[in-house]
């Protein structure tokens, strides 16, 4: 007994000293990790302050007048971000416009509707489709999709639609609709806005679809069942069930979509045409924030340089605020679910 | 088939007892495969109308499936087949032709661990009404409102209709997901193990309120919990290994068994 209680008060200092070596390990281990979480903080501050400093003579020499701007004159040096902002922003636009809707349905169609031996080999054949680099959509849409739009869709839309016609009457949906501007082009080619954003559709679907597959597979069955044995039909089932009760993990996909599109490069610059105008038809080439720095980097000095640069800060800027877009969407969600 | 033939052939799964009251729902010679796994053999009963029909068993003996085939839930899965018949009201609703949202509206459901939908109150009940009936906005509110007084919920919610039916206590979503089921008012209510995720003040609410649909409504309750099958039914299957051991009174059941499985059931020999 009392050798018990002597061998027991023997561990004591051992205790103690045990716990302040744990005490010292588990700082240590913190600290590594807000090294970790540190760093990309710095990686993020790093690339959007040095853009800021390369594009201060852009900034300083333009000011707010850069924002809104149409002008890109190399010759007598003048520049002004609106062109490439406004095709960054129509062409994610697009691609958001068409990838959505198509994502859902595949999305819905696998985790709802397929037979069970067809799922795992289309959703592996989607995420095979997010792993491919982006170079080789843009070789895919210049030398087989622009040719082919410029071929029979252009020809179809610009007839029908837009109110510069090959003929020179105009369609009654060109006269009385918005629809005539914007399907309005007399270029003959294929590389337009709306080509990049088809292209870059193609591209995020495979993001989109995968992240609502799997959220839409998180939905319990027994929620599910207890709309089918209200008599709901798999159609009712998934628009009014499924995607509600996802709707938040739904929202993040989609802009998780949508990040990529605005910082798409290669594709984008292959089948946009890079042209420094601004037109209201989606038909005519356009350029964006990224092609605008790839295509024109390499030759680029002095204020051209710094343009660019200040572009590139520009779309750091774009890229936060739809972030902040998605953040301040889904807390209004919260709120309105109660939770 | 005959009666008397399904009969012949399952005699042990025939055990039906005197008539209490009209047959509602009629099964005969039903057979369900899981896969190709055997899960039902040859259930024969008649449930009677306006009574409170309850089944119990051990795990996996069968008494949910039975139950999920009642209104074809099971048929939004695949691999999953159901042969013989059961009939309501003189049709076989295990017919490819009799429409799945008809049988829906006629055989309500309520399951396990409450689901509220991820929509207000109010719409958690209206959901269900709008894909049987076109309502206006003032008859919709009446039928809402009818339905949470059945389900001995209206008093709780009535000002808060407008809120998520996930702010509320596991109690009152469970008897949301009932207000929900009786709002397309069916003819047969199906509560599969209703009470399992409730604590015990709640479980006697539901059970109350079963007592008092009874009138109403043909219930077919399954339950793991025996003092419950004892409480709140009129008739009790016994089910074991997928075949109906017996089925008879609910008081004959828990005191005079007439078969020695059921017994040892009952007494806790087994289960």
């Amino acid at each position: 007994m009392q050798a018990n209680v002597g061998a027991v008060a023997a561990t004591v200092p051992q205790q103690e000293e045990r716990a302040r070596r744990d005490a010292r390990h588990d700082r240590l281990f913190s600290g590594i990790l807000m090294a970790c979480a540190l760093l990309v903080l710095a990686c993020l501050l790093g690339a959007a302050g040095a853009t800021l400093w390369g594009g201060r003579h852009a900034f300083g020499t333009f000011g707010w007048h850069f924002l809104f701007s149409s002008a890109w004159d190399p010759g007598s040096d003048t520049y002004g971000a609106l062109v490439p902002v406004y095709g960054t922003l129509m062409t994610s636009l697009i691609a958001l416009v068409i990838a959505v809707p198509i994502s859902f349905g595949v999305a819905l169609y696998l985790s709802e509707v397929a037979p069970p031996w067809l799922r795992t080999p289309v959703a592996s054949a989607i995420e095979l489709l997010a792993g491919i680099p982006s170079i080789i959509y843009g070789m895919w849409g210049l030398f087989i999709f622009a040719p082919f739009f410029a071929d029979h869709i252009k020809p179809w839309l610009t007839n029908y639609l837009g109110n510069k016609p090959d003929d020179g009457k105009l369609s009654w949906v060109a006269q009385h609709t918005f629809l005539g501007k914007l399907f309005g082009s007399d270029y003959p080619f294929g590389a337009s806005i709306l080509t990049a954003g088809i292209v870059l559709a193609v591209m995020i679907i495979p993001f989109i679809s995968s992240v609502m597959r799997e959220v839409f597979q998180t939905v319990p069955s027994r929620l599910k069942e207890s709309a089918y044995a209200l008599g709901s039909s798999t159609w009712e089932v998934s628009w009014d069930i499924v995607l509600p009760y996802t709707r938040s993990a739904v929202i993040g996909g989609i802009f998780l979509g949508l990040g990529r599109a605005l910082g798409e490069t290669m594709a984008v610059t292959f089948v946009l045409g890079n042209a420094m105008q601004l037109s209201p038809s989606i038909l005519d080439p356009g350029a964006s924030i990224a092609s605008t720095i790839a295509n024109q980097f390499s030759e680029a000095a002095g204020l051209q340089k710094s343009t660019l640069m200040a572009l590139a800060f520009l779309l750091f800027v774009v890229t936060f605020i739809v972030l902040l877009i998605a953040r301040w969407m889904l807390r209004q969600l919260a709120h309105k679910e109660g939770r | 088939m005959t009666e008397s033939a399904a009969a012949g052939i399952h005699p042990q799964s025939a055990a039906t007892p005197a008539p209490i009251a009209p047959t509602k729902l009629k099964v005969r010679d039903l057979h369900f495969y899981y896969n190709g796994f055997h899960a039902l053999k040859g259930i024969n009963m008649d449930i009677p109308e306006k009574k409170v029909t309850a089944i119990i068993g051990p795990s996996g003996c069968g008494k949910s499936t039975l139950l999920r085939i009642f209104n074809r839930i099971y048929a939004i899965y695949p691999k999953l087949e159901a042969k013989g018949e059961i009939v309501l009201d003189g049709e076989n609703i295990l017919d490819s032709s009799y429409s799945m949202n008809r049988l829906r509206s006629k055989v309500g459901m309520v399951f396990q661990k409450p689901v509220p939908f991820p929509m207000t109150i109010f719409e958690n009940v209206a959901y269900g009404i709008r894909h049987h009936e076109k309502l206006s906005r003032a008859d919709m509110e009446i039928r809402v409102e009818q339905a949470l007084r059945s389900a001995a919920l209206w008093d709780e919610v009535k000002d808060k209709l407008k809120q998520s039916a996930l702010g509320l206590s596991g109690g009152q979503q469970q008897r949301l997901c009932i207000a929900r089921g009786i709002a397309l008012k069916p003819e047969v209510l199906l509560l599969d193990e209703p009470t399992s995720a409730l604590d015990p003040i709640a479980t006697g609410r539901i059970e109350q309120l079963v007592e008092e649909l009874k009138s109403e409504y043909t219930i077919v309750i399954v339950t793991h919990n025996m003092q419950q099958a004892a409480r709140c039914s009129d008739l009790t299957a016994f089910m074991y290994l997928g075949e109906l051991i017996e089925f008879d009174r609910t008081e004959q059941i828990f005191t005079k068994p007439g078969k020695k499985q059921t017994e040892d059931y009952i007494t806790g020999r087994f289960g």
